[in-house]
């Protein structure tokens, strides 16, 4: 039987993961979303972890919203990516510096 | 649980994954031969009648030949990816045979109860079988991508759009079989349609049933939707690099997705393995499933031996511009249908859960 | 024993693949040991009696969100060299937030709030619970604003990624069905005395 803090403990390592993966790949926009989507990945193992843990479906259903939240972001995001790279010829979170004047 | 029970589990697991697994690996070869001398008859000329008596031998020969054959990785190939795409391509298609329900036994009378012939009997089965089906993708994408190759990429740009598109409609009309059927357990979806071919979900779901067929043979890129491989116009698509054994396990992939789509068409819309009527329930259930299968495989020889293929905008169209709606109206029909004190007793009549 | 025996090997295994995606040279690797990490993922919810969750997990982010991530970095010429610039230079800050972070929760996770005693045994119910109906159920009635509103957002998402990256070119020839089905035989046929 495993205890409902070892899931929390996954849980964290890959919150934690995502983070150092934000900072190291600051300028990557690919890199960064897949690095949100690990963070989000973190907190729906929570979620699930704690609703079987306390027999309440309210969690699961909770995952369900994220990943709608999750797959609309990545679609969106990746669509400003696509327009930017056609403009620009690079999807370098530097060069996304018109607004500097 | 100790140690000698679980490893009693394992071996008995073992055995049922390689009872299905050989099976599928020798059939994929003999359908390939199936193939050659149904295309071969319907355009009057010969088919592989050399090897063998009638040729039966030639998939052995056949196979022997690519394994014989020397496995090149092009200069710049991404060696890691393209080493591991053709496994990528061929694992979905077996492992979605887990949940897929060969029958019912009650093993000669032993078991009290009837059994699923199935290795595992998921709640959630035609899902899995969904997700799954879905895998495949990447092993075209890295395929055509690790190979370093105009011709590689474009067939794996063109298959990704093609099976996404079709997904979408393919996962519509299943929402159409679980709303008669009430359960996504394939063994229920089955035994909602016993007692006569007047009880299978072809009859109200007959235009689910085209949806599902058709873009079943675009996911498996099987002709007349084939524009990933196009051998005209992109010689040979996403596999062009590759040789010897990995092209054989793209071509294994593509059979075995063949007799997947097959299986599920026939569990979904043919009654599984119900007899069309009750009076031949004599035969084996599991043989009426495989043979409503074969006609299905020999639908997508058919399918390969008549039509032209289908221009790439064409394609993209009947996708999104026809399936979609026509599975969008279907689901709302059905669920009015459901609600309507007149209609209700009509679409009740398939819907055991009521 | 077995469940324990999966537990760590799939925590273990995602814990690989999530350090693996950051840091990975190559896009594409990230990518693949992101797919490889929402598997381990999966399995998790599976030992954790949500199949359902499990399932579509695996239908959403690997078989969807990835594809669309695998084909952007297809299409994009990425400068992969350009893009590691002073991939060390932010490792000491980031690394230390994310340790007080992890130590955080960590701490949290084992200060006894959740320890068995406290938290109770959940049971593993029988595969005669329908996960998915109980789901079902909740979702259509108690979340059912929630379950509208998610639909809204994907409706926007849809629209909002078609207008972003649609454009219409002036030099590729289309076919314009109905005008080639509305056409009649005196539109292109002409008779000539000769």
């Amino acid at each position: 039987m495993v205890p409902l803090s070892h899931y929390l403990l996954i849980g964290a390592a890959l919150f934690s993961i995502g983070i150092v993966g934000l900072f190291l790949n600051r300028k990557n926009v690919i890199t960064i979303l897949m690095c949100i989507e690990l963070i989000l990945l973190a907190v729906n193992i929570n979620f699930v972890a704690f609703s079987h843990f306390l027999n309440d479906l309210g969690g699961q259903i909770f995952v369900f919203f994220v990943l709608t939240i999750a797959a609309s972001e990545v679609a969106v995001g990746l669509a400003i990516l696509m327009a930017f790279y056609r403009l620009r010829r690079s999807i370098n979170v530097e060069d996304l510096n018109t607004l500097q004047g | 649980m100790s140690l000698l029970d679980m490893a009693i589990q394992a071996g008995i697991w073992a055995l049922e994954i390689l009872a299905i697994t050989i099976p599928v690996a020798l059939s994929v070869a003999y359908i390939t031969y199936l193939e050659r001398r149904v295309i071969g008859w319907m355009q009057i000329r010969k088919g592989c009648n050399r090897v063998g008596w009638a040729g039966l031998l030639q998939p052995i020969a056949d196979g022997l030949k690519l394994f014989l054959k020397e496995s090149i990785i092009p200069t710049h190939a991404n060696k890691a990816l393209f080493v591991a795409a053709p496994v990528l391509a061929l694992l979905p298609a077996l492992v979605a045979f887990a949940v897929i329900p060969f029958g019912e036994t009650d093993l000669f009378g032993i078991w009290k109860s009837p059994h699923l012939m199935a290795i595992a009997n998921l709640n959630i089965g035609i899902l899995y079988v969904m997700a799954v089906g879905s895998l495949a993708i990447y092993g075209i994408l890295l395929a055509g991508w690790a190979s370093n190759s105009k011709y590689a990429l474009i067939g794996a740009v063109r298959s990704t759009c093609q099976m996404v598109s079709y997904e979408v409609s393919m996962g519509f009309a299943i929402v159409c079989v679980l709303m008669l059927a009430g359960s996504m357990n394939l063994g229920d979806i089955v035994n909602a349609q016993a007692g006569g071919f007047w009880h299978w979900y072809i009859i109200p779901l007959f235009p689910m049933f085209l949806v599902y067929f058709i873009s079943g043979c675009a996911e498996t890129n099987r002709s007349p939707f084939d524009l990933p491989e196009g051998e005209s116009e992109i010689v040979a698509g996403f596999f062009v690099e590759y040789s010897g054994m990995w092209f054989a396990t793209f071509s294994l992939a593509e059979y075995a997705a063949m007799i997947l789509i097959s299986l599920m068409t026939s569990i979904m819309f043919m009654g599984g393995w119900h007899a069309p009527i009750p009076a031949l329930d004599f035969i084996p259930g599991t043989l009426w499933l495989l043979g409503k299968t074969l006609f299905f495989i020999f639908l997508f020889i058919w399918f390969r031996a008549t039509f032209p293929r289908y221009r790439y905008d064409q394609l993209m169209r009947l996708g999104w511009k026809v399936f979609l709606p026509c599975t969008l109206v279907w689901i709302a029909v059905l669920g009015i249908a459901t609600y309507t004190p007149g209609l209700s007793t009509i679409i009740g009549f398939w819907q055991p859960w009521r | 024993m077995l469940e324990s025996i999966f537990f760590y090997l799939f925590g273990g295994l995602a814990t690989i693949g999530a350090l693996l995606v950051v840091l990975s040279r190559n896009p594409m690797h990230s990518v693949m040991w992101l797919i490889f990490c929402f598997f381990n993922a999966a399995g998790l919810f599976f030992l954790l009696d949500a199949e359902f969750i499990g399932i579509i997990t695996i239908l959403i982010y690997v078989g969807a969100v990835m594809v669309l991530f695998i084909f952007v970095i297809i299409m994009l010429e990425v400068n992969v060299a350009r893009m590691r610039e002073g991939f060390l230079h932010h490792l000491p800050l980031g690394g230390m937030i994310a340790m007080l972070v992890f130590i955080e929760m960590a701490s949290a996770g084992f200060s006894g709030v959740f320890s068995a005693e406290q938290m109770g045994t959940a049971v593993h119910l029988g595969q005669e619970v329908n996960n998915t109906a109980e789901i079902g159920k909740e979702l259509y009635t108690h979340y059912l604003l929630g379950f509208e509103l998610a639909a809204i957002i994907l409706l926007a998402a849809l629209v909002g990624s078609v207008v972003l990256t649609i454009r219409s070119r002036k030099d590729a020839k289309y076919q314009n069905i109905p005008a080639q089905i509305a056409v009649k035989k005196s539109d292109r046929l002409r008779k000539v005395r000769m």
